[in-house]
């Protein structure tokens, strides 16, 4: 007993790596980017930088940018989040059906995942190529009809937002179709024989046991993807210019902060600011839903 | 009268019915934008500029050519990503499950809160962090270093957590008891005893850092500047630039070869893959 | 034990940050297509100490490696490391920047005509007046000096001047306004009206598959070459009457379908070159003209007048267009930073103010086959065509007329470019250049694009641009816009 306690202090060895890890790689650039987002820091000048105090917060609020960018992220999170969970739960409701009995459940569930793993610096220059004015889809849409004449599809507010919209969901609802199957297979199938015998319909067994049962699984994947979603970067910025034209519609709170950072200063400090104010947010909402939501189930 | 049986299967027939052609749209929707660049990687730039083809055409090795001829290396950006990830690879997995079996076999003080605390890295934004990141790597010296894209795999939250979902299922106090009293040390246990017993998790693990970082951009854009230390994704920048403009089959084979190792990881390796999305969040 | 076991994790941990660490000291390799090995540092690590003298120079083309190449042919105890990083959306400019003051800073900087100004306006680069005595030996157009050029120091120079001219089809002139004649064509378009009347032929005798330009976008440069003001005057923005009046062309020639809408170097803009462009219907159009500067003829027109099938050499002709303008050129100078300072200075003095080079370079001495003779790892496609125009008038007075029968002059169908922009290029000045042009002219177009496509209205646009440039100067006075700017 003795010796197992003192053995049990080689925990702090174990875990040593990480924290010195975690110290230089993890938190002592986050100390650093809060301390950068209160001085007018350069690239081009980078011992010259003044204390200015909330002077980089004040001018982030002093124009409509820097919220364009954070209602963009929100916007084209949200209008992706919502398909792909709702898409996610239906597939996953069919596949799991003992009544439907779907074929090949797995090669389908392999075959909707696999977007998930191309790399999105290449998945936005593919559309990029495809839907340019004398690309293929113009082509297609000419010729077959729809459009009476080819469009700048990537000068369109509307429809580049929901390009990125679109490659987002399709990126991701395969990963979400695997995580809620995962949480329905685990539910119990007496739970459902039960309620069979008590002549509940479908609808019911789905909104009385599976979506209750699976509230933690959804308010995990709730919360990763809205934290992935709040620093989305590669596609929207590979997809158009780098700032997020046109009209900066698909500009992001990443992207906003990678324009300071190259902005022909270099203004770090400022880039700073705005990964600062979107780290608060975020976390913030996060956390939030997580521990308000998780403890209420607990009780 | 209609047998109420007969109904409830010809009701479900309909549905099934529904239900494939809905599952048919998906894959179509899913599939279509990576055939479409596959095919279009083997045909040339007139080809590709007279329309769509949904079949592979006889150009593959001319786009090849052009591809190289414009200065741009793409296998050195395929053996710089490919060096990365495997480094942050070996890094992730072996320090994610030390530091895991360190929460999960021993009862030391403070052992809740930190893992709770990783937990909660896990759902941190800490990419929003990059700038001063960067600042500090470059007092450093550590920017256009590969240094500053690895090390940080040594404290990887996410991996931890991963890992401590698997170890949990996995660890028998009666091994590490049984080594303990063969007089192997601690860490000769984790490393004779439970890494191999864990092998494949620690597999799946890899799987998913090596993805990460095969497909991360953000962080090798802003920090590494030589073009000799390029990788992969950063080169598809340059592809998609001006150097290439016109030659439309070799920027197709550019994404093409970017993406193929991983459809062809991902055939060999899917069950793994998958099985892993769902421990990773299947607990509580 | 578990000391044994740390012992060992930390011999580890400092292994991977010395390997890591050592990468730059030993950066080597261009992207040089031999390079297979990822990580080379054991392999190339004899280049640092005895041996060559090692310069590292950086740019956003391969054009300055073969002088590079060139270079080291004469002084083959140097070394010449070269990085060339694409501009796209602004990567280069990035890049370098984020690598001053680090170790792994190159010596040598190319800086193009649209950022130049802000390094020369900056400490970050070295005071080369020293190589003044060579520009005046040789000449050197006044404004290439002036523009690398700050409060007396010159920081920059540069191997290329780049007056501005108009590039036309013959057929097409002779098809739709009766002539193929340089003079009667530069009549027809002297000045802007009398151009979009001509435009307007081009379209009726085209019906509307004959485009007058590619890009509503063409005139760009020609119109802010003709401003009063730069673009910032005391740390002010400056809204220059000739800035509303581009806005207002590009617009009419979109709305009367003057244009291909194929942009300044995508696709169909090149594809028009070689009479490949085709519409989403598969129906061939045709531009008939190209602004491009001097540069535009040997790098971008003269290669992309071929495709498979088709050929356009010899069916053009040059004039000066509407309007004067130049547009854009190479600027080389020296890091402040940098370790081996006379050896990057006579590197920019070989570059820029060497007569011999300058002649070799404009002439077409520098083949793949000298260059590889050289280095034998020069890849396939580095060579220098002629018909550079250089920015030494010495030497363009020497070499002008060994044009006259040229490739060159063929392909213009006689005419030839080099005494024609020798005529125009002491009219150039770069006095209406800043440190800022490059961010807010990107942003000005990027917003103007919008408003062509009818996505925004003009009073929609100028925002857009206006907070594109105040977020990238923060410390910028941005004043109100004039009325006239609204209608």
């Amino acid at each position: 007993m003795q010796a197992n306690f003192r053995k049990n202090y080689y925990g702090y060895l174990f875990i040593a790596p990480f924290i010195i890890g975690f110290l230089i790689f993890g938190l002592y650039p986050v100390y650093d980017t809060v301390y950068l987002s209160f001085t007018d820091t350069t690239i081009m000048s980078p011992n010259s930088a003044q204390w200015v105090g909330l002077k980089n917060f004040e001018r982030l609020f002093a124009d409509d940018f820097f919220m364009r960018a954070v209602r963009n992220t929100w916007l084209i999170w949200l209008l992706n989040f919502i398909p792909q969970i709702g898409v996610a739960l239906l597939v996953s409701v069919w596949f799991t059906s003992t009544r439907l009995k779907i074929k090949g459940v797995g090669v389908w569930r392999t075959l909707f995942y696999m977007p998930n793993l191309l790399m999105p610096a290449s998945v936005a220059a593919l559309f990029f190529a495809l839907f340019s004015f004398y690309g293929p889809i113009n082509q297609f849409m000419v010729k077959s009809g729809f459009l009476p004449e080819a469009m700048h599809y990537l000068q369109n507010t509307t429809v580049t937002r929901g390009l990125v919209v679109f490659i987002q969901w399709w990126m991701w609802f395969g990963q979400t179709v695997i995580i809620v199957m995962a949480g329905m297979t685990a539910i119990s199938t007496s739970l459902y024989e039960a309620a069979m015998v008590d002549g509940a319909s479908a609808w019911q067994m789905f909104s009385r046991i599976t979506m209750p049962l699976l509230k933690p699984i959804l308010i995990y994947i709730f919360v990763t993807s809205l934290v992935g979603g709040m620093q989305m970067f590669d596609i929207p910025y590979m997809l158009t210019d780098g700032r997020g034209s046109p009209a900066y519609s698909i500009m992001t709170n990443n992207i906003l902060m990678y324009s300071k950072f190259s902005s022909s200063k270099g203004h770090i400090g400022a880039a700073s600011s705005v990964g600062v104010l979107v780290f608060i947010m975020t976390t913030v909402i996060a956390l939030g839903i997580f521990y308000f939501l998780r403890d209420r189930d607990s009780q | 009268m209609l047998n109420p049986l007969n109904n409830y299967t010809l009701k479900t027939n309909f549905q099934r019915f529904f239900v494939y052609l809905f599952l048919v749209v998906i894959l179509v929707i899913s599939i279509i934008p990576i055939w479409l660049l596959l095919v279009n990687a083997t045909r040339s730039t007139p080809e590709i500029q007279q329309g769509l083809a949904f079949f592979p055409s006889t150009h593959l090795m001319d786009n090849y050519r052009i591809l190289r001829s414009k200065g741009l290396n793409l296998w050195l950006g395929f053996g710089n990503s490919t060096f990365i990830s495997l480094a942050t690879t070996v890094l992730t997995v072996y320090f994610s499950m030390l530091t895991a079996y360190g929460i999960a076999v021993y009862d030391f003080p403070g052992k809740k809160p930190f893992y709770n605390f990783i937990v909660v890295l896990v759902l941190l934004p800490l990419q929003l962090s990059i700038i001063g990141f960067y600042h500090y790597m470059s007092k450093l010296g550590l920017t256009d270093n590969y240094a500053s894209l690895i090390l940080p795999a040594i404290a990887s939250a996410a991996g931890v957590f991963f890992a401590k979902q698997y170890l949990d299922s996995m660890i028998i106090k009666d091994l590490i008891d049984a080594g303990r009293i063969d007089g192997a040390s601690e860490i000769g246990i984790f490393h004779k005893i439970m890494l191999p017993i864990a092998a494949p998790g620690a597999f799946t693990l890899g799987i998913f850092s090596f993805v990460a970082s095969w497909n991360n951009f953000f962080n090798a854009f802003i920090l590494i500047t030589s073009l000799d230390k390029y990788t992969l994704p950063m080169m598809v920048k340059t592809l998609r630039g001006d150097v290439y403009r016109t030659e439309y089959g070799a920027i197709y084979l550019g994404l093409a070869i970017t993406i193929i190792p991983i459809v062809i990881f991902y055939a060999l390796f899917s069950r793994y893959i998958i099985s892993g999305i769902a421990m990773g969040s299947v607990k509580e | 034990m578990l000391r044994k076991f740390y012992i060992v994790l930390s011999l580890v941990l400092i292994a991977s940050f010395a390997l890591a660490a050592c990468g730059p000291t030993a950066t080597e390799a261009p992207v040089a297509e031999e390079t297979e090995a990822p990580v080379a540092e054991e392999t190339e690590a004899p280049a640092v100490d005895a041996g060559p003298k090692v310069l590292n120079v950086w740019s956003f083309t391969n054009e300055i490696r073969t002088m590079a190449i060139a270079y080291e042919g004469k002084n083959p105890d140097v070394d010449v490391i070269y990085t060339m990083i694409p501009m796209t959306d602004g990567e280069y400019q990035t890049k370098v920047k984020a690598a001053v003051g680090t170790a792994d800073a190159p010596d040598v900087v190319a800086l193009e005509a649209a950022f130049v100004k802000e390094w020369v306006e900056s400490d970050l680069l070295m005071d080369l007046n020293e190589l003044l005595p060579y520009t005046e030996e040789l000449q050197t157009y006044p404004a290439v000096v002036e523009v690398g050029t700050n409060d007396g120091v010159s920081k920059a120079f540069s191997y290329q001047a780049t007056p501005g001219a108009y590039f036309y089809r013959r057929s097409i002139a002779t098809e739709c306004l009766g002539t193929d004649d340089p003079a009667e064509v530069q009549a027809m378009v002297a000045d802007i009206d009398k151009f979009v009347e001509t435009a307007a032929k081009i379209h009726d005798c085209g019906t509307g598959d004959y485009f007058a330009v590619g890009t509503a976008g063409a005139m760009f440069n020609p119109f802010l070459a003709n401003r009063a003001q730069p673009w910032i005057v005391d740390d002010t923005l400056v809204f220059d009457p000739m800035v509303n009046e581009y806005v207002d062309f590009a617009k009419m020639m979109r709305e009367n379908g003057y244009e291909s809408q194929a942009g300044q170097w995508s696709e169909g803009w090149f594809a028009g070159m070689n009479d490949t462009l085709v519409d989403a219907n598969g129906t061939p159009k045709k531009i008939f003209s190209y602004f491009l500067p001097t540069w535009g003829l040997p790098y971008v027109l003269i290669p992309n007048s071929t495709s498979d099938n088709t050929d356009t050499g010899g069916d053009w002709a040059m004039i000066n267009g509407p309007l004067a303008y130049q547009w854009g050129g190479t600027w080389v100078g020296v890091l402040d930073t940098a370790p081996n300072a006379e050896l990057a200075k006579d590197f920019v003095r070989f570059v820029a103010l060497d007569e011999e080079n300058l002649t070799n370079w404009a002439t077409g001495v520098y083949t793949n086959d000298y260059l590889k003779a050289i280095d034998p790892e020069t890849p396939d496609d580095q060579q220098q065509p002629s018909g550079d125009f250089v920015s030494s008038q010495v030497v363009v007075e020497k070499i002008a007329s060994s044009f006259d029968d040229s490739d060159l002059a063929k392909w213009l169908g006689g005419q030839n470019s080099y005494t024609a922009f020798a005529k125009a290029a002491p009219s150039v000045n770069g006095k209406l250049m800043t440190g800022s042009d490059d961010a807010i002219q990107r942003a000005l177009q990027s917003a103007l694009e919008q408003y062509l496509n009818d996505e925004v209205t003009k009073e929609e646009m100028w925002p857009i641009w206006l907070d594109s440039v105040r977020n990238e100067f923060p410390d910028l006075v941005i004043p109100e816009l004039p009325a006239d700017f609204m209608e």
